[in-house]
């Protein structure tokens, strides 16, 4: 069983979503590891449109797979996991993961669920020993990370946003159609009546030069409002820890870590960030990390590449004066 | 009308114990306060109660001391509280979680609407709705913003990624709810005063009908073969100091790596 492994292709009114295709980055290697293809797929309403999508000439995969069908227009979670699991029993591929999307997440656990098999969430490494892949994830306690393994077949997971950079493969794909032979009926009990596009600026923090982050080292409000001010001035842009998310300072979109995304800018600098592994895993790999806390034993002033020892409030009001003083 | 209503106690922060042997978290030494997620969960319900008259019925799986969430969501607006505990349920990953939830629900038949919370602070994973309507066969919607009941339909009001939509379903449905609803009402005095001197209903894995090797760890196919510490290679520098001082060297800094106009 299982010489292929299948990756979701999220496929939206002509255009698939960046993050199916970070997941072929760690996937490629898995599969070359174990000596197993790997074969991106899609639900998709007109197969004619793939041709639209133009990143699918360049992919990491060594085949894509469309089913096509009038339903897939819009994204119905029932109709897409029975989809997706009948395909899976027909094919019996080692492993099936999805991008940790909105999408990826209503889908990935209907179709383990359909399946009855393990479903790890927010996978941000792989690692391969023999013939066992290992799935890992930050967990609890200071700088802990968790290998998790599936005992069933197909290994599933839900693989972090922005976790892995983008790769273009050097050969096209090959496209093919995909039937499947149960007749499964292609119908959704949920019945989609209006549909009103929303029009959200994505947040630029994960492609931004310069990350200021902020914390509960922060205390106030206000002195979130101070670092925006800054993050102005440096063209930088603003992310939170979770605490702050739950606190309705800022959009999920802003939350750096596993549960948010990851950032990967010059320069990280942490404010009142007491940096556990959830948060860290999320901005670890930017080039040059400054930690602003009143704490030396923090965890994120002993990974930063330059520590603060001050009041971040104190600091940050002493910083923008200087800075308006100088004329910047 | 019968809404199904599931909760679920998360350990405060700070009272988080590790088990050492299968590195999951030990929630009956823990105290469990409400997951957050789940206040729009019950809000949602309470509205749904208030606009239809519809009986809430609110079920958590855990440890006996989830049962003061349980009083606080009957504060709110629930009619019952149903507690699914059992030792053997420990341990459990989100397939081993929504058997239980799935076998619960389904012995509460009929009903037309089951509500969750998106996801728990706890774990982080969102998989629990989906995965318990696959595993009833019935459909599901996340991130849900508000519903409605037209001649028996169910209308669920969704938030994806790139739209806003307005879904019909038939009965039954899973609904996780989105997170950030307007307003959260309290708990009435009354109700509480009331629920005081109630206990829930409690259900076993034999109520439930369910066998031990497809409960907790047994039962969980995504397994922890270990954890490890991650080292950090080595302390970078270190600046103490008057706020001034500092915030001048800074600028310094930034202006030599070139992250402000000299
Ligand atoms: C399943 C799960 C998923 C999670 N996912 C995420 C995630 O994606 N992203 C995330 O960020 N978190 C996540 N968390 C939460 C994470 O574990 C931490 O709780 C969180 O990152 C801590 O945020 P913080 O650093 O702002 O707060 P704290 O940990 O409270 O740290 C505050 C820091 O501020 C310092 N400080 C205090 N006063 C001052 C002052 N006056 N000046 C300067 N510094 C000061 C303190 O010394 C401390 O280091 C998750 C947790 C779980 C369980």
């Amino acid at each position: 069983m299982g010489n292929f492994i299948l990756a979701y292709g999220e496929y939206h009114n002509g255009k698939l979503h960046p993050a199916s295709l970070e997941i072929l980055t760690p996937l490629r290697e898995i599969a070359d590891k174990l000596k197993k293809k790997l074969v991106l797929f899609l639900l998709i309403e007109d197969a004619e449109r793939l041709k639209e999508v133009k990143a699918l000439e360049r992919t990491l995969c060594d085949e894509i797979w469309y089913l096509e069908s009038q339903e897939f227009k819009d994204f119905k979670d029932d109709l897409f996991g029975k989809v997706i699991a009948e395909l899976v029993k027909e094919t019996n591929p080692y492993g099936v993961f999805f991008p940790a999307t909105p999408q990826g997440m209503a889908l990935a656990p209907r179709v383990a669920g359909e399946l009855g098999v393990g479903l790890c969430a927010h996978v941000n490494a792989f690692e391969v020993e023999g013939e066992t892949l290992y799935m890992l994830r930050p967990s609890y306690g200071e700088n802990i990370i968790a290998k998790l393994y599936s005992t069933t077949l197909p290994v599933m997971a839900t693989v972090s946003l922005h976790a892995f950079p983008i790769r273009e493969g050097n050969k096209r794909p090959e496209i093919k159609e995909i039937t499947l032979k149960e007749s499964v009926k292609f119908e959704s009990k949920l019945k989609i009546r209006k549909v009103k596009p929303i029009k959200r600026e994505p947040s630029r923090l994960t492609v931004a030069k310069v990350v200021l982050a902020g914390g509960l080292g922060l205390k106030r409000r206000e002195n979130f409002e101070k670092l925006k001010i800054l993050a102005e001035i440096l063209e930088a842009e603003v992310g939170v820890t979770r605490p702050l998310y739950y606190a309705g300072w800022a959009e999920e979109d802003r939350m750096i870590g596993v549960s948010g995304v990851t950032v990967r800018p010059k320069l990280y600098i942490g404010f009142g960030i007491s940096g556990a592994i959830q948060h860290t895993i999320g901005m670890e790999n930017s080039e040059f990390i400054i930690a602003i806390n009143t704490d030396k034993e923090a965890p994120l002033v002993k990974m930063a590449h330059l520590s603060l020892i001050v009041d971040a409030e104190k600091f940050l009001d002493a910083l923008l004066r200087q800075l308006k003083e100088g004329g910047n | 009308m019968r809404i199904i209503l599931c909760i679920k106690g998360v350990p405060k922060p700070e009272t988080v114990k590790v088990d050492p042997e299968t590195h999951t978290l030990k929630r009956e030494s823990a105290e469990l306060i409400l997951n957050p997620f789940d206040r729009s969960a019950i809000e949602m319900a309470a509205r749904l109660k208030e606009r239809y008259g519809a009986e809430v019925i609110v079920i958590s799986m855990g440890p006996p001391n989830v049962v003061p969430l349980l009083k606080e969501a009957y504060g709110v607006c629930a009619d019952r509280m149903i507690l699914l505990s059992d030792r053997v349920f420990a341990g459990s990953d989100t397939l081993a979680t929504s058997r239980v939830l799935a076998k619960a629900i389904k012995k509460l038949s009929p009903f037309e609407l089951i509500l969750m919370g998106l996801k728990s602070a706890d774990g982080e994973t969102a998989q629990v709705p989906p995965e318990t309507a696959a595993l009833l066969g019935i459909p599901s919607l996340i991130n849900v913003k508000d519903i409605f009941f037209e001649k028996g339909k169910i209308v669920a009001v969704r938030e994806t990624e790139y739209t806003l939509e307005e879904i019909e379903v038939s009965p039954p449905l899973i609904a996780s709810i989105y997170p950030k609803l307007d307003y959260l009402r309290p708990p009435s005095f009354k109700r509480l005063l009331e629920v005081r001197n109630k206990e829930p209903e409690i259900l076993t894995s034999k109520d439930l009908g369910l066998k031990e090797e497809e409960l907790g760890l047994s039962g969980s196919p995504t397994r922890v073969s270990g954890v490890f510490e991650k080292k950090f290679v080595e302390r970078g520098e270190i600046w103490e100091g008057d706020p001034e001082e500092l915030a001048k060297r800074l600028i310094i800094l930034l202006k030599e790596k070139g992250f402000l106009k000299a």
